[in-house]
């Protein structure tokens, strides 16, 4: 006989866990291994865990379904479960990532699950683009850094910098590393608020002070926290466009 | 933006009106049996043209005394001076004008310019120039008629857009699905409790539906449909959410615009208790003192900063509502902590007549 599926319900709301307890009840070769109520409790169980499928909320307190993803490194067996998200949904559509719209009959949940049960253990491209590249941009950015959970909102940063496989993010109050390419977190960030000014450096527009001249055709960014960072020919051209 | 100078049909109408000013000037001329026509026509309708672009200066002499601010002495001063200044700069120019004409040699250039002329002329480019800031005032409380007008049908716009606003967010889709959500895991746990939602969720929007076609109504009708709103959510949210309300006795029937509270509530849950781990407690308060009704509310919110910050676009339209039913009469303020936001409302006390 199989192993039975181990399965973990992440939702902050206890009559949406007790509803999804009650449609598994239908089915026999099934374990519920755990139940999360915010987004840190299901960032820590997920790992632990190992379940083989997570029903996964998007609203949670603390970190969002997609943050809780994002920072667990998870790519397989995600059904996602969500009231009314309009940014949400149109990505799930995109990357035709399965998700469950409440309420949900029955019915629909056993195909939502039948469809997970199949695609166990395959990685899905698509919930890895639905994370590279969100529909609505970013408000904050969380970092996992030995252990410690540290959110950003992207207001406070002052610029990015690329450094080998990392991005180093530079706030006032402290810098914070992350294992992402700077192409990346800049497609995520919102274009109106973000320039990338050289291969290496992306920067908040508001925290530019201005520019300066460094010999022939250079320039140099001069930042509020006093940072100068270097401006590429191709840089110069997209902050011109941005004064 | 001068009136006259930025617009050509005007310009074109007030050249012609000087025009014929210089006519009337060379007629009145010749009756008086001081020129012949040529003479006088030569003489008076350049100098009457070009007095017409000096006195469009006197649009500058209006606006630099806002009617506001007027008092006798200071427009007899400035309105007087700029006059004379005016008046004997034109004399000097038809002086000039006649010297040039009469160096011609010719029979029908120029004329004898007397000193009772002289003063003639002068008084009467004083006249025409005080004239002129006449036409310019008019001129220019039009055009703040027409403004303030602009500015009304901008702020009627706005309260319009508010209303909808609120009345969008009664059927907010979040709500409504997560709530039919919880109805529906009820349903088979608890069919007793699943009836009871179903009912508030059916007052709640009745409610909604019967206030949303009032100006105004009492405080506790408000309340009634926030306690409506408050069971359901307490059924989602279970512990979580705690909510505290001290209403001053006097308060109750005291009169204010239909869902005002309510999308306050709405919020606080959804930017505030939502996002704790442990829940907390939404404080509503409401004080009447001197002619005021003063209203609080008060929810925790999390320290770490959201993964969806409002946009204050609710906060906005409260203003722009309070702006549009009370003018300056009603005040809102919010404050913004680590761990804390509050907002304080004032608004002027009303009671219906029959209470």
């Amino acid at each position: 006989m199989n192993k039975p599926l181990q399965i973990l319900i992440v939702d902050d709301e206890e009559l949406a866990r007790r509803l999804i307890r009650e449609y598994l009840q239908t089915h026999r070769d099934i374990e519920i291994i755990g139940e999360c109520e915010n987004g840190l409790e299901a960032l820590q169980a997920i790992p632990e865990q190992n379940p083989d499928l997570i029903f996964l909320d998007i609203q949670m307190p603390k970190l969002s379904g997609l943050e809780v993803l994002e920072l667990s490194g998870r790519d397989t067996g995600v059904i996602f479960t969500t009231a009314y998200d309009q940014y949400a949904l149109k990505a799930f559509d995109l990357h035709a990532v399965d998700y469950l719209l409440k309420p949900f009959s029955q019915q629909r949940f056993d195909e939502a699950l039948a469809k997970g049960r199949k695609m166990l253990g395959q990685a899905n491209p698509g919930l890895h683009d639905l994370l590279a590249r969100p529909i609505s941009k970013l408000e904050r950015i969380v970092i996992r850094d030995r252990g410690q959970l540290h959110v950003i909102p992207v207001d406070q940063i002052d610029y990015v910098e690329a450094q080998g496989d990392y991005i180093k993010i530079h706030t006032a109050a402290k810098s914070h590393l992350k294992t992402q390419s700077l192409s990346e977190l800049e497609a995520q960030l919102d274009s109106n608020k973000f320039v990338r000014i050289h291969r290496s450096y992306l920067i908040r527009l508001a925290a530019l002070k201005g520019l300066q001249r460094a010999g022939k055709d250079a320039q140099v960014a001069l930042m509020l926290n006093g940072a100068q960072l270097p401006i590429s020919r191709a840089g110069y051209e997209r902050l011109k466009s941005m004064l | 933006m001068h009136p006259i100078l930025s617009n050509l049909r005007r310009l074109l109408w007030t050249m012609l009106a000087w025009l014929l000013a210089g006519l009337v000037s060379a007629t009145i001329l010749v009756l008086t049996g001081l020129a012949a026509w040529q003479n006088a026509l030569f003489f008076a309708i350049p100098v009457l043209l070009i007095y017409g672009f000096i006195a469009t200066s006197s649009y500058y002499v209006c606006r630099s005394l806002p009617l506001a601010k007027r008092s006798f002495f200071l427009v007899s001063a400035v309105f007087g001076g700029a006059s004379l200044i005016s008046g004997f700069t034109w004399l000097g120019i038809c002086i000039i004008w006649n010297k040039l004409g009469r160096a011609l040699g010719e029979p029908w250039a120029g004329i004898e310019i007397s000193p009772q002329l002289s003063i003639v002329l002068a008084i009467g480019a004083v006249i025409l120039y005080l004239l002129a800031i006449l036409a310019h005032d008019v001129l220019i409380a039009f055009e703040n008629l027409g403004a303030a007008e602009r500015r009304a049908a901008r702020a009627q716009l706005l309260a319009r857009d508010a209303e909808l606003q609120v009345l969008r967010s009664q059927i907010n889709p979040h709500f409504l699905f997560n709530s039919l959500n919880s109805i529906s895991a009820l349903t088979s746990i608890a069919p007793a409790s699943a009836r009871a939602m179903t009912l508030e969720l059916a007052n709640f929007f009745r409610l909604t539906l019967a206030f949303s076609e009032k100006t105004k109504i009492t405080l506790n009708e408000e309340i009634s449909l926030c306690q409506h709103f408050l069971a359901i959510e307490k059924i989602r949210f279970g512990k979580k959410l705690q909510v505290k309300i001290t209403l001053d006795p006097l308060s109750l029937t005291s009169l204010i615009p239909p869902m005002l509270l309510q999308p306050l509530i709405e919020n606080a849950i959804k930017h505030g208790i939502r996002d704790l781990v442990g829940g907390g407690t939404i404080r509503i308060l409401s004080i009447v003192r001197d002619g005021w009704l003063h209203i609080a509310i008060q929810n925790p919110v999390d320290t770490q900063p959201s993964s969806m910050p409002g946009n204050g676009t609710g906060l906005k339209n409260l203003q722009a509502r309070f702006a549009s039913l009370y003018a300056d009469q009603a005040r809102v303020s919010w404050v913004k902590s680590t761990d804390n936001f509050s907002l304080e409302m004032a608004l002027p006390l009303e009671y219906t007549a029959n209470t």
